[in-house]
């Protein structure tokens, strides 16, 4: 990227695509080039839906609303700060140092989703890898129980299958094996076609164990022929990656021993590499401040200097631990259990967010702010743990860094 | 005419995935048209008498939503395939938090609304 063109960054997924062309006519984007069609969207519509200050459904002045959020959390006994995954780490860094203030606990979304893969990658217990080396060398580009045509739209032109690269000249026609594993037919798995292969896996944990017996050359229960057929791809080249999903967190249940033993295995009869396949921008961004600081991920406590699941979000809310939560730019109400959302609707709930969101509409206050890549610039940490400085369209003086130092001064 | 799918509910995998169409507005019809969605491949519609654009009840743990029929191959061969929004939310539990088990019916009524649900948040 050179010249006079001006790139900008969508923060619409962990994709963090660097290089949107985007024509203004003053503060309107006329025409949005090179993202897809969500990112597009972040900045055709972003001055729709926008959330305004409130207390209780009223609206109010933003300073009061600020007031009545200090207010809740310096009477807090037990306040829970969630959320800060589409939100740059230098915001993040903030939310940390309210925690850490208010001994209160912190986590974000990948203590469901990712963060189990990404403490072992920072830990180094997985081989990892960047999309630029999986753009130069890749040769097998598995995707395991995540569907990126839905939900991360240019991984794989960007990053992965499709780019031509230094090693791989040939492009996908030739020069890559594409796996996809998924328990049904994702529009993914439809891509799979001449140097490819779909594995519908209805049991990680056996397909898991196809891989580590087919090295042993013992006969597995399941998938032999679809993990002979991957490994003898992956002893053609000399750099192949998995890319792991949700699907496959879950589908592995809790099983990660056996993971790695599997990568271990892998890697000893050809070179295989892992990035995890998060959704949320920032989530990793997250995961690594808070890695840096504390030796853990997510889910932690900073009066008791720990991290355990009980500290959870949704353990502590299902397990009415909290009084008080500060939900920052996260849709809760939207993916969490309903059970676990009423108890949110129950106690002092502060959300502070760009946009209107089911969580805001049950929320005690709602604190507007900025929207990354929009209106709000810094950096954030790709999926594979790169990070990226965010160039956004202006910089608003309201943006998270700003609200979250002024609810840190309850413990200044 | 009465159909007979009417009084017939099925024990079906639901699966949750991610939609590329589901905008960050979710006061949007666009939002609405594509998360209120039951994805259902067309042997298994045919079998279980349902077809494209029918509403369908889901219940789950006591938990009922109606969404729309939508055919297509996405979904797994003896399920249904639902986005991640707040409908699937609505239905799961930590135990089966991207798949779970549920019944499914022919409904008589509108899809749900968001509000509904919200409103039973509040209650
Ligand atoms: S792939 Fe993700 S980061 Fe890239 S343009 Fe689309 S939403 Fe934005």
């Amino acid at each position: 990227m050179s010249g006079n063109t001006e790139y900008y960054t969508c923060a619409g997924c962990s994709c963090l695509c660097d290089d949107i062309e985007i024509d203004l006519d003053g503060e309107n984007a006329k025409t949005v080039k090179t993202a897809c069609r969500r990112g597009s969207n972040i900045f055709l519509e972003y001055k729709e839906n926008r959330a305004e200050p409130a207390i209780e459904g009223r609206k109010v002045e933003f300073e009061e609303a600020i007031k009545k959020a200090q207010e809740l959390i310096e009477k807090s006994k037990s306040l829970a700060i969630y959320g800060m995954d589409t939100i740059p780490i230098e915001a993040q860094k903030v939310a940390i140092e309210l925690a850490e203030g208010k001994e209160a606990y912190i986590d974000n979304s990948s203590s469901y989703c990712l963060g189990d893969f990404v403490e072992m990658v920072l830990k180094k217990e997985l081989p990892t890898a960047t999309f630029d080396d999986v753009k130069d060398y890749a040769y097998v580009i598995f995707y395991w129980g995540v569907d990126p045509h839905n939900s991360l739209p240019r991984h794989m032109s960007r990053y992965t299958y499709y780019p031509r690269g230094k090693k791989r000249q040939r492009g996908y026609e030739e020069d890559r094996y594409l796996v996809v594993a998924d328990i049904r037919k994702s529009h993914t798995a439809m891509l799979v076609a001449k140097n490819a292969r779909f594995i519908q896996v209805d049991d990680d944990l056996k397909l898991v164990d196809a891989f580590i017996k087919v090295i042993d050359k013992q006969m597995p229960e399941k998938y032999a022929d679809d993990a002979v057929r991957v490994i003898r791809e992956m002893q053609k080249a000399d750099f192949n990656v998995i890319m792991g999903g949700l699907g496959l967190r879950y589908g592995l249940k809790g099983n990660y021993e056996k993971f790695k033993e599997m990568i271990n295995k892998m890697n000893e009869v050809a070179k295989v590499y892992f990035i995890p396949a998060g959704c949320h921008a920032n989530m990793r961004g997250f995961n690594e401040v808070l890695f840096e600081k504390t030796g853990f991920v997510n889910k932690y406590s900073f009066k008791d200097g720990e991290s355990s699941l009980d500290y959870a979000f949704f353990e502590l809310l299902k397990n009415d631990k909290v009084d008080t939560t500060l939900i920052i730019g996260s849709d809760p109400v939207n993916s969490l259990p309903f059970e676990i959302s009423k108890k949110l609707a129950k106690i002092n709930t502060i959300v502070v967010d760009p946009r209107k969101s089911f969580t805001t509409q049950i929320a005690k206050v709602v604190i507007p702010s900025a929207i990354s890549g929009v209106e709000q610039g810094g950096t954030m940490i790709r999926s594979d743990g790169v990070r990226v400085k965010v160039n956004s369209l202006f910089e608003r003086e309201i943006n998270d860094v700003y609200v979250l130092e002024r609810l840190k001064e309850v413990v200044a | 005419m009465m159909r007979f799918t009417k009084f017939l509910k099925v024990e079906v995998d639901v699966v949750v995935a991610r939609n590329a169409f589901i905008p960050d507005n979710k006061s949007s019809k666009e939002y609405l048209e594509n998360v209120a969605i039951a994805f259902m491949q067309e042997e298994f519609a045919k079998v279980n008498g349902f077809k494209e654009n029918d509403v369908i009840k889901i219940t789950s743990k006591g938990r009922s939503v109606n969404l729309k029929v939508k055919i297509s191959d996405i979904a797994h061969e003896k399920g249904i395939l639902i986005p991640n929004g707040i409908y699937a939310s609505y239905l799961t539990s930590f135990d089966g938090f991207k798949r779970f088990k549920a019944e499914i019916e022919l409904a008589d009524g509108e899809i749900t609304k968001p509000e509904e649900i919200i409103e039973k948040l509040k209650g």
